[in-house]
């Protein structure tokens, strides 16, 4: 059993908790331990537009120094708004030394941050400069897991079934700090399904915008967006749409109701997690682990009414 | 001691405006080394000129110090001025107190006072000079053009009604590069093939011409006037001599690939000539893609050949030739569609870049030049062009503009609307650029007259549905979303370096800018050489163009070569490095050190040796020189001494 890193994040640990159970239970079955970093803090959530940038590098910074000096090289995560994050905090690290030293500079108490660069370390431990690997759940299969040893270890349970994939917008951007794929024209995600045997739909919304925060400011923008993206997915074929971020997955998936009043003739469309999907092809069904009862629109048009049936019997948060 | 005049230049305000060059004069006036001071306010100009010739007379001055502005601007002149009033042209020197001085200081007091050390120590310079003779170097006459495109095959040209000899050297089996792929050019709208296929017959045709195609350059050696280059004519497996062009061969070989002409809209077999109308009109066998070299059977082409042509044992051949200059012109390369993501990556059938289209509407194309799509051959209604992809997008691929894209899709929808009447064509542009002769109006006539619709704003999206090739974009000046669906798109794909030319670049030491484009000598003023001397520059290896401007840059070239290489012999400049012989210790390492291999060794006498024509006078043996035996000629350690004390000294 190899032992990961899991940075986990506050959404994982709330309103996503089944995108970390299916994780959890999925990797295990691929001989990998997602173990949570201790302790670990917020990440900052949002990259601010301030070009000054050093606070919100300070809390990623932190843990992944912490990281680094307990011996570790690698650091996963699976929510995609950590994963920026924690991502473009760590190559500013690699690539900006300026950055650099004043985030070290004020990691090491009692040092005043200096705006000049310090020619030798003055003393401790030396700077924090990325040292790190920082992974999304889905690089990591990619990458180290292999999509060739995933299709072997895969049940047929999701053979020839028609999956959308919808990517958002922070897992492959900018694509000079975050490096996954092409951010036009990705296919990630599209290997993954094949890996898992189902079939990938192309459609033209896979890469467009799912409104983001807007679902708060503006739901009525959010939702348009949100329609077009899911109804593009079922012109095309598909039965599900599969997602990684968290934000996405509550445009897309939780407000479905409010979509469906906004945008008339929209029809339901099942969304689901990667993991889960992941979960699923390598034989789970345990219900708290796969979370259906945290959906609110029925997984029963991709998945048939029987694995919903024995996969969601105590959905804990169903009546959220 | 010399008498040395000292002329302080005011250059307008350039220099007087910061530097109190009255106090300069007054000051100099009382220096025991100095006989003559005086000013003006431009000394270049003809009264300037006169003054220093006239006061060399009347003082009887034997050196003189220009303090004016960068030796690069007017040493010549000044070095002249003091020949014709009777001095070694190297007793005149120039005191840089404007881009060292003047440009760079606000305080008058202080930048007075650095003027008047700067001339000091030029003075004190100038003292120690000896008179010089230029060096006389050999010229071989001859040239090697590299590159048969327009701009290659009109330099070659040029070069050769000059009546001197010319090598062409060009990598693909046939002259004419991308110009042979056009249909017709903007804004005249002449046909491309009738403007160049005579002359791609008359330089293979000239008597003082030698065309190598299928042929790259392997090594250059040598310095101007005398280049050694060794050229690599690759085995076409055919002997051309005997080869009468009948074509069977081509029509027999069961090999298929994409036609790199045709921009893989048609396929070629492996042995193959680029398009009907190649010079030489001869096949070559494309190794990589002949069924016999990959697997040993096959020979079908050796069968139907009845003269017996076909000789696939034949092996790559190299030429050695010496050529006093060398332009290059190796052309431009498109960014490949495949890395354009959001237009599809070139995955999308009916999404072509700018030269598949080219040869669309050629009427030597793969549908005599009928508008007809790739996917199924339909006519395309509605076509939409998308400019500057690639170009003018620093975050992403080049931040530069491709400059002819504006026009020749200008030109791409003007065409397709002739040959489709009632069909629709889309422009999505940036900006529209129109400079040269006649293109604003052409563009104009697109624009008002053909039913061109221009839309302002860049493409986001392009993906195909159903037959449809979808465009997402958006129209910048009503600040709405476009959704075009699409016929046929075409793409503007930016101008960018011909992949191979770091390869060569590195063979020819010469110098490329951050995009892979050939560097000049100088951006305004000597825009056709490069900055390693002896090599010149012609068309899109040194920046995107239009036809115009290539043939224009070619012939400004070829004049230049012309020049070089009218004479037997060339003057190379004297101040450079020379040996004393009995301080030498055979250390060797000026050898090392020396980036033009102009050091040698002489093993008979034990010393090292300075080749005074490939010298340049960088100074780097001198300082490397560990006994202080080389030195450079008026450069020596001890005038760099007396230059240190005067510049230090009381001003």
């Amino acid at each position: 059993m190899i032992n990961l890193p899991y940075y986990p994040g506050c959404t994982l640990k709330q309103r996503s908790s089944h995108l970390e159970s299916s994780a959890i239970a999925a990797m295990e079955k691929l001989g990998v331990r997602l173990s949570e970093i201790d302790p670990w803090t917020c990440c900052g959530a949002v990259p601010p537009p301030s070009s000054e940038r050093i606070m919100n590098l300070i809390a990623p910074v932190r843990m992944l120094r912490a990281l680094r000096d307990s011996g570790e090289n690698r650091l996963v995560t699976i929510c995609d708004f950590c994963y920026n994050v924690l991502k473009r905090a760590n190559h500013s690290m690699r690539t900006d030394d300026l950055r650099r030293k004043r985030v070290n500079a004020f990691l090491r108490e009692n040092e005043p941050v200096r705006d000049y660069l310090p020619e030798e370390e003055p003393y401790g431990l030396p700077d924090y400069s990325g040292e790190v690997r920082v992974y999304h759940l889905m690089e990591y299969i990619r990458d180290e897991i292999g999509y060739e040893r995933l299709s072997k270890e895969v049940s047929g349970r999701l053979e020839g079934m028609p999956i959308a994939s919808y990517y958002g917008c922070v897992m492959l951007r900018p694509r000079k700090e975050i490096e996954l794929d092409d951010p036009e024209n990705p296919t990630i995600m599209e290997a993954f399904v094949s890996a898992l045997h189902a079939t990938p739909v192309p459609y033209p919304y896979r890469t467009e915008c799912c409104g983001s925060y807007l679902s708060v400011s503006a739901p009525d923008a959010s939702s348009r967006l949100a329609a077009k993206i899911l109804g593009s997915a079922r012109d095309h074929g598909a039965k599900g749409v599969v997602v990684s971020c968290p934000l996405c997955f509550y445009n897309l998936e939780s407000r479905q109701e409010q979509i469906a009043r906004s945008s008339p003739g929209f029809k339901p469309m099942p969304v689901i997690f990667f993991t889960q999907l992941l979960a699923i092809a390598l034989g789970i069904d345990d219900p708290d682990v796969l979370g259906f009862g945290m959906h609110r629109t029925s997984l029963e048009g991709l998945l048939g009414a029987s694995a919903i049936g024995a996969a969601s019997g105590s959905g804990r948060e169903k009546d959220r | 001691m010399k008498r040395v005049g000292v002329f302080v230049c005011h250059c307008g305000i350039n220099i007087a405006g910061t530097v109190d060059v009255e106090r300069v004069v007054e000051v100099l006036r009382e220096d025991p080394r100095i006989a003559y001071a005086t000013n003006y306010i431009y000394m270049c100009s003809d009264p300037g000129q006169d003054m220093v010739a006239d006061a060399i007379r009347e003082q009887e001055l034997d050196a003189v110090v220009i303090a004016a502005c960068s030796p690069t601007l007017h040493e010549t002149t000044f070095r002249n001025v003091s020949a014709t009033a009777g001095i070694n042209p190297y007793m005149c020197e120039i005191a840089n107190i404007r881009e060292q001085c003047s440009w760079v200081h606000t305080d008058v007091d202080r930048a007075t006072d650095k003027a008047i050390r700067i001339i000091r120590s030029i003075v004190e310079k100038v003292h120690g000079n000896e008179a010089l003779e230029p060096i006389p170097v050999p010229v071989t006459r001859r040239a090697m053009v590299i590159g048969g495109g327009v701009g290659g095959i009109q330099a070659a040209l040029d070069i050769a009604n000059a009546g001197l000899e010319v090598i062409l050297v060009e990598r693909e089996p046939s002259i004419g590069g991308h110009m042979a792929q056009l249909s017709e050019t903007f804004p005249t709208l002449d046909c491309s093939q009738c403007i160049l296929t005579p002359k791609m017959v008359e330089v293979s045709k000239h008597p003082n011409v030698r065309l190598m195609t299928y042929s790259e350059v392997e090594d250059v050696s040598g310095y101007v006037g005398n280049f050694h280059v060794r050229i690599r004519r690759h085995a076409p497996s055919v002997n051309w001599s005997t080869c009468t062009g009948c074509g069977d061969c081509m029509e027999k070989c069961p090999s298929k690939v994409p036609s790199e002409f045709d921009r893989g809209l048609t396929e070629r077999g492996a042995i193959y000539v680029p398009f009907p109308q190649a010079v030489p009109n001869k096949p070559v066998i494309d190794r990589d893609a002949c069924i016999y070299y990959r697997t040993g059977k096959c020979r079908l082409c050796e069968k139907v050949c009845q003269i017996g042509a076909i000789v696939f044992d034949q092996r790559d051949e190299i030429v050695e030739e010496d050529v006093g200059a060398i332009i290059v012109a190796t052309g431009y390369d498109t960014l490949p569609c495949a890395d354009l993501g959001e237009y599809g990556s070139g995955e999308v059938p009916d999404v072509i870049d700018g030269l598949a289209f080219e040869r669309l509407l050629s009427a030597s194309g793969p549908t005599t030049g009928k508008v007809r799509r790739p996917s199924d051959g339909k006519t395309p209604k509605e076509v939409v062009f998308v400019q500057c992809a690639g170009s003018r997008d620093p975050e992403r691929y080049k931040a530069y503009c491709s400059k002819i894209c504006c026009m020749y899709t200008a030109k791409h929808a003007l065409l397709y609307k002739h040959r489709v009447h009632d069909g629709q064509p889309y422009i999505f542009y940036i900006d529209v650029r129109t400079g040269g002769k006649g293109y604003e109006e052409f563009y104009h006539r697109t624009e008002e007259e053909e039913g061109v619709v221009y839309l302002r704003g860049k493409v986001s999206k392009i993906f195909r549905d159903g037959d449809k090739s979808v465009v997402w974009g958006t129209d910048t000046l009503t600040g709405r979303n476009i959704e075009i669906r699409a016929d046929l798109v075409v793409l503007a794909t930016a101008i960018v370096s011909q992949p191979g030319v770091q390869d060569l670049v590195r063979k020819l030491k010469i110098q490329v800018d951050k995009d892979g484009f050939l560097s000049e000598a100088h951006p305004k003023l000597r825009p056709v050489e490069s900055i390693t001397t002896g090599f010149y520059l012609a068309g899109c290896a040194q920046g995107p163009k239009d036809i115009p401007e290539t043939v224009a840059q070619a012939s400004g070239a070829a004049s230049k070569v012309i020049g070089l290489l009218a004479n037997d012999e060339m003057q190379h400049d004297p101040t450079v490095a020379y040996v004393d012989e009995d301080l030498c210790g055979a250390c060797r390492i000026c050898i090392s050190v020396c980036p033009y291999d102009a050091r040698e060794f002489d093993e008979e006498k034990g010393v090292a040796t300075v080749n005074e024509a490939l010298c340049e006078g960088c100074g780097a043996c001198v300082a490397a020189c560990g006994c202080g035996a080389t030195q450079q000629r008026n450069l020596t350690d001890g005038q760099i001494r007396e230059m240190i004390s005067a510049s230090l000294g009381e001003a």
